[in-house]
């Protein structure tokens, strides 16, 4: 189980994956943003970690020459107030679900795990993460799109909401604002093992877990920081048993001669762990990454050595070669349609 | 390379001293003085002064560095040793900082270091002034060398690879100074100052896994001169040696061939190139 020992600021994921004595390296305040509440709550839960105000958070956040991947082992908070545009429109490397109107939001950027195909780390110049204190600005600007049109929401790209949990309780904020909106639907989208939403608060029909699955090989090299599969499948059996609707989320999916093998008992044991019907429906995607990004984090020093695999660049995006993604892309769903329906599988 | 960039010599003489840096006659512009691994420079008084120092002192030691294939020198550190008065009388007269904010009351611009050592040090932000400042009413650290510091190396350095010590010098009354003083504040410090840098040292040598050993970057250098390669196939060849690296490749090995080649024009250098790249991939 998580816990936080908030007088000290240790915070122990104890069987989830991760362990840190100091969560932060140091907590930058941007003048605006001490008189919300969350920049308190935040500073009281972490008092001995020194603060440092700043004017904007870009200040910090946008220097040029931060180091990624030190800067990751040392990440600091940046606390910050969330000029407009609150929304966007959701980019093509990612599924709508058939929706129309998709959009994502960002109350936090960058993320406290640290998997090594992240986009974040091209996306970014910095590793620190900017958490919004203001989320009735959040709100006004949902509420004004989702009053127009029924829309999907992504909470949790760019991020991890549920993995940030004990530090920001985003989701506790926003879920009476998503209770009171039906007609939006929102996908909270996590590698976590943290449990203490979904056993907290009711389930809502509008609310989706996104769970992303990788086989524990994967985890292991590429995912660092994040639990293990049996702690995402525990945290994925207490969701569905707490009522909430589960998506699976096989995202990225690798193409290798190692990663090959991974995938078929990786597929059977998550499926006899977990009872198929009851899963909402399941995203499958191929590694790949916009050209930009990809170039940005080749630049750097370090990087995970899947930036070195050979890839086709096909509309701005970097992947696997279509003839390769087709084959392979036929032999996964050959195995899951032995577990779910087809129109259940959505891929991009 | 450790740099280190002071305003004064009272400040650099104890430095100096424990490193048993000896001084660079062929630098005329500023006093410079090295070991093997160090050079100090006393860049004078305020800010312009600090940044000249700085762009100085990486032209005349720094060619050569960038062996990771980035546009930073990853292997160094610079660092800015010095005294400041302080506003707040809370911190002792000699009590060594290290700053995480350097503000230029000038333009108003920000800088921010990135401080991942010295946890042991009182972390503060510095005002950095073109002039003393007297006044005892301002609860702030003031210097007049760090702006130009922070403004110098943003493009040539990482922002953990820079850091800002300054010791408490006075309560913003300079004019009482004795040099003796000032000397013993920056000497008192020097064992601390000392643990601060390996820290730093310590911390770029642990995510310099891929870029280029010295024995890697002699024979960079070596093929470069051999077989004429332009600086833009030497940054091509690093970056695939690399690469190559991250894969596991014993690169030396794959390429002892090169080293006994020489070329007489740049074509044939061209296709030895194109044939190492080969090797590399
Ligand atoms: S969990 Fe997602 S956002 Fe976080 S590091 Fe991994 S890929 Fe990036």
């Amino acid at each position: 189980m998580n816990t936080l020992d908030k007088s000290s600021n240790k915070i122990d994921y104890k069987g989830e994956g991760f362990k840190t004595k100091n969560l932060f390296n140091v907590i930058y305040v941007e003048e605006a943003a001490f008189k919300y509440p969350i920049t308190k709550e935040v500073l009281d839960k972490y008092c001995n970690l020194q603060v440092i105000t700043i004017r904007h958070y870009k200040d910090v956040f946008n220097r040029t020459n931060q180091h990624f991947q030190i800067q990751k082992q040392y990440q600091s908070l940046i606390l910050a107030v969330k000029d407009k545009p609150f929304l966007y429109e959701g980019p093509q490397v990612c599924q709508n679900f058939g929706y129309p109107n998709f959009y994502y939001t960002s109350f936090l950027l960058n993320c406290i795990f640290d998997c090594g195909y992240c986009y974040l780390q091209g996306m970014y110049n910095s590793a620190n993460i900017v958490a919004f204190v203001n989320v009735e600005d959040f709100k006004n600007s949902i509420e004004q799109e989702s009053l127009k049109k029924p829309v999907f929401l992504a909470v949790s790209y760019d991020t991890d909401l549920i993995g940030f949990y004990n530090i920001i309780p985003y989701i506790d904020y926003f879920y009476g604002f998503f209770k009171m909106h039906p007609a939006l639907t929102v996908e909270i989208r996590t590698k976590s093992g943290n449990q203490s939403f979904y056993k907290t608060h009711t389930a809502l029909d509008n609310i989706v877990i996104a769970f992303t699955l990788s086989p524990q090989e994967i985890i292991e090299k590429y995912e660092k920081n994040t639990p293990p599969l049996k702690t995402r499948i525990k945290a994925i059996k207490t969701a569905l048993d707490q009522g909430f609707k589960v998506r699976i989320c096989l995202d990225p999916v690798f193409i290798n001669p190692v990663a090959d093998h991974l995938y078929e008992p990786f597929y059977e044991y998550v499926f006899s762990e977990i009872n198929a019907n009851k899963i909402l429906d399941l995203s499958f995607g191929f590694f790949r990454m916009s050209k930009e990004f990809f170039k940005r984090i080749k630049k750097q020093s370090e990087y995970s050595d899947l930036f070195l695999d050979e890839y086709c660049l096909n509309e701005n995006v970097i992947s696997y070669p279509k003839e390769y993604q087709n084959n392979i892309m036929t032999r996964h769903y050959q195995i899951l349609t032995n577990y779910m329906k087809k129109e259940k599988i959505f891929s991009l | 390379m450790v740099f280190i960039v002071t305003a004064l010599m009272i400040e650099a003489a104890p430095i100096i001293e424990y490193y048993s840096l000896k001084k660079d006659m062929s630098v005329k512009a500023f006093q410079v003085y090295k070991n093997s691994d160090m050079v100090l420079i006393i860049s004078g008084v305020g800010k312009i002064k600090s940044a000249m120092a700085v762009v100085h002192l990486l032209s005349i030691y720094n060619k050569g560095s960038k062996m990771d294939g980035s546009d930073v020198y990853s292997n160094d550190i610079l660092v800015n040793i010095g005294l400041c008065g302080a506003g707040d009388s809370n911190y002792d007269i000699g009590r060594l900082l290290i700053i995480n904010k350097v503000t230029d009351m000038d333009t108003g611009r920000d800088y921010y270091p990135d401080v991942f050592c010295g946890k042991n040090l009182p972390s503060v932000s510095l005002c950095c002034y073109s002039r003393p400042i007297k006044s005892k009413d301002m609860k702030v650290f003031c210097d007049m060398e760090s702006a130009g510091i922070m403004e110098a190396t943003k493009k040539f350095f990482y922002a953990h690879q820079v850091l800002i010590l300054k010791v408490i010098s006075d309560y913003l009354a300079p004019e009482k100074l004795d040099k003796k003083f000032l000397k013993s504040l920056i000497e008192n410090n020097i064992t601390l100052i000392d643990n601060t840098l390996r820290e730093v040292k310590y911390l770029n040598e642990k995510f310099k896994k891929f870029s280029l050993n010295e024995e890697e970057s002699k024979f960079v250098e070596k093929i470069v001169k051999n077989l004429k390669f332009t600086d833009m196939m030497k940054q091509i060849i690093v970056k695939d040696i690399v690469n190559a690296k991250k894969k596991g490749t014993d690169v030396l090995n794959v390429l002892g061939f090169s080293l006994e080649s020489k070329v007489n024009s740049k074509l044939e250098g061209k296709k030895i190139f194109e044939h190492i790249r080969q090797k590399l991939k």
